[in-house]
């Protein structure tokens, strides 16, 4: 038995069909039709204690309809999600007591209070021992470098500053999973950079189980060793990293440099051609390709100034992920 | 227990920041209460009535307003709020009652308000209060059981009313409906002493005139002890009958809800 269990989850909704202009709107006060949106379809996934996951996919593919099921807010349509022994849904306190979440888009402070009786109300809510709760507000007001604004009402605050609050106050009672979803969105690039490093201690120091959605692949890559893809509701992937580029890598990136004009291009199965600038060109060499044979045969045809391999980044192979997904 | 406490708290906080809000709060808390004592003096004036005295309708009026403070804030109104823009998902996923958050976090909000708009209200009709008789020692206790258990009916009511938020996402016409049933079958406005038979027989199949027409009677030794117990038990029955109704209605909200906004 793992730790999370996700068997066949899915999660309908019913949608009012808008009809147009006002005559429209009179008529669907009486009579109203009705479609079904399938926000998660037939969704299974098992995580054992401890892993990092990667949750992605594009806009409106399930991701936060998953994790508010998971976190016991929603009740799925059909299927089931388990969680430790409790199925969150059924018994939304219990598990509320054991995880910790952050919406992005959404804020668990008050508003016209300092970040600090938020914490004074978090710190009742749950049964942690005072003294460690206490100790976890000072590792994590030190860590996401939140002294300055603490006592500031969370009103005056950037949205950066309410983001950090609210990871903070996700883990002062030590989860044992987290559920982040899109946590870096209005962060600066030092933030980001934290908060990564603090995902990465806080599952190897204590063995937190990270559930993360992001449209940041430097997140993932930073972050998680495996990777679930969903998209219009149903998974397309899981597996790691590696995996993952694997089975979507389309080759390599070369980019030729020119002191002067460049050389006549030649077309050939082996490269594409896609960027053409004044000095430099992009060229995609093959995946069945080897990066030294490529290498000595740019070398030789064209002659550069410089030459550099580079990675397809996994933020272009997600993208080609989901276009590929949606031409099929 | 603690944490109910501490929500208590931070919605009273809250509350504090907003001060001009309170001293208008205030202004207006006197004018109203002006505004009915004139009214009253002028009815009753007319000698129309002589079961009632000027002191007992001031008295009436003073306790009316004071419960009606309590209860201000309409949990129904918090409720339709938390599920327009979605932030019911983050109430969710603390580990606390629903209910016992929102009850909370409504006396937090109150509190400020009733304690600031009755103390001026209060020392105001100091100068109308000669000849009011003042309850004995009994009168005094049921009247305290009696207002908690209206307060606490109060709430209830408005608590299922918001609930249907769950299904209607807006609400606002049935807390409309609420503010227009309680004044009328509560005698918030008119005391139902002065109804025709017929409303007041209506009125006993209601909650409404358990939230401050009974406990003021109280106050005012109209109701004898016994007659105080009965309609105790009366306010205690419909609590229970409500809160057993919002358990079963609290399930298949969660059932129902949909969250806005991503």
């Amino acid at each position: 038995m793992s730790f999370i269990e996700v068997k066949s989850l899915s999660k309908e909704y019913r949608i009012a069909k808008p009809e147009k202009g006002l005559a429209g709107a009179v008529k669907s006060l009486f009579h109203r039709e009705y479609t079904v949106k399938q926000a998660v379809k037939d969704v299974s996934f098992s995580l054992e204690k401890g892993e990092v996951v990667g949750y992605i996919g594009p806009n409106g593919a399930g991701k936060s309809t998953t994790i508010k099921m998971l976190s016991g807010v929603l009740l799925p349509t059909s299927g089931m999600a388990k969680v430790g022994d409790i199925i969150p849904y059924e018994n939304r306190k219990e598990n509320a007591k054991r995880i910790g979440v952050v919406f992005g888009q959404r804020s668990q402070l008050y508003w016209d209070l300092p970040v600090s009786d938020t914490f004074d109300l978090y710190e009742s809510l749950y049964s942690v021992p005072q003294k460690r709760f206490r100790e976890n507000c000072e590792f994590f007001t030190e860590l996401l470098d939140m002294k300055g604004f603490l006592h500031q009402p969370v009103r005056q605050l950037s949205l950066g500053q309410k983001m950090k609050a609210n990871i903070a106050i996700a883990l002062l009672h030590d989860p044992e999973v987290l559920y982040l979803d899109e946590p870096t969105i209005g962060l600066d690039v030092a933030s980001k950079k934290i908060l990564r490093d603090a995902l990465k201690s806080i599952n190897a120091q204590r063995r937190t189980t990270i559930i993360l959605t992001t449209h940041d692949m430097d997140d993932i890559e930073a972050v998680c060793q495996r990777l679930i893809m969903i998209d219009q509701g149903q998974k397309l992937f899981d597996g790691t990293l590696d995996d993952f580029r694997a089975k979507y890598h389309d080759g390599f990136i070369v980019k030729l440099e020119f002191e002067g004009l460049f050389p006549i291009w030649q077309e050939s199965g082996a490269y594409a051609l896609l960027e053409q600038e004044e000095h430099h060109w992009l060229i995609k060499a093959k995946p069945d390709m080897s990066a030294k044979a490529a290498m000595i045969d740019l070398i030789e045809k064209y002659d550069p100034m410089n030459l550099y391999v580079q990675e397809e980044r996994i933020e272009d192979i997600v993208r080609r992920a989901y276009t590929l997904n949606e031409t099929a | 227990m603690k944490k109910y406490w501490l929500v208590f708290k931070k919605s009273l906080k809250s509350e504090l920041i907003y001060r001009s809000a309170a001293l208008w709060g205030v202004v207006g808390a006197v004018l109203s209460f002006l505004i009915q004592i004139f009214l009253w003096q002028a009815l009753l004036s007319t000698g129309a009535r002589n079961d009632t005295s000027f002191p007992d309708m001031l008295l009436y009026v003073l306790i009316n307003s004071f419960i009606l403070q309590l209860t201000r804030t309409n949990v129904a109104g918090m409720i339709e709020n938390a599920m327009i823009d979605g932030t019911i998902s983050m109430e969710l996923l603390r580990p606390i009652s629903y209910k016992g958050y929102m009850l909370s976090q409504t006396l937090g909000k109150n509190i400020y308000g009733t304690l600031t708009a009755t103390v001026p209200v209060l020392l105001l009709s100091l100068f109308f209060l000669s000849g009011a008789v003042l309850p004995d020692m009994v009168h005094t206790l049921l009247f305290l059981l009696s207002a908690l258990l209206g307060i606490a009916l109060k709430f209830e009511v408005t608590y299922l009313a918001g609930l249907s938020a769950f299904w209607l996402q807006r609400c606002w016409f049935i807390r409309f409906y609420l503010t227009g049933l309680s004044s009328i079958f509560g005698g918030t406005m008119v005391p139902l002493w002065f109804y025709p038979e017929f409303l007041k027989t209506l009125s006993y199949w209601l909650p409404f005139r358990y939230v401050t027409f009974e406990p003021i009677n109280i106050f005012l030794m109209k109701t004898s002890v016994e007659q105080a117990w009965v309609s105790i038990l009366a306010a205690l029955l419909w609590l229970i009958g409500l809160s057993a109704a919002d358990k079963l209605i609290w399930r298949a909200a969660t059932k129902k809800l949909t969250v806005n906004g991503g």
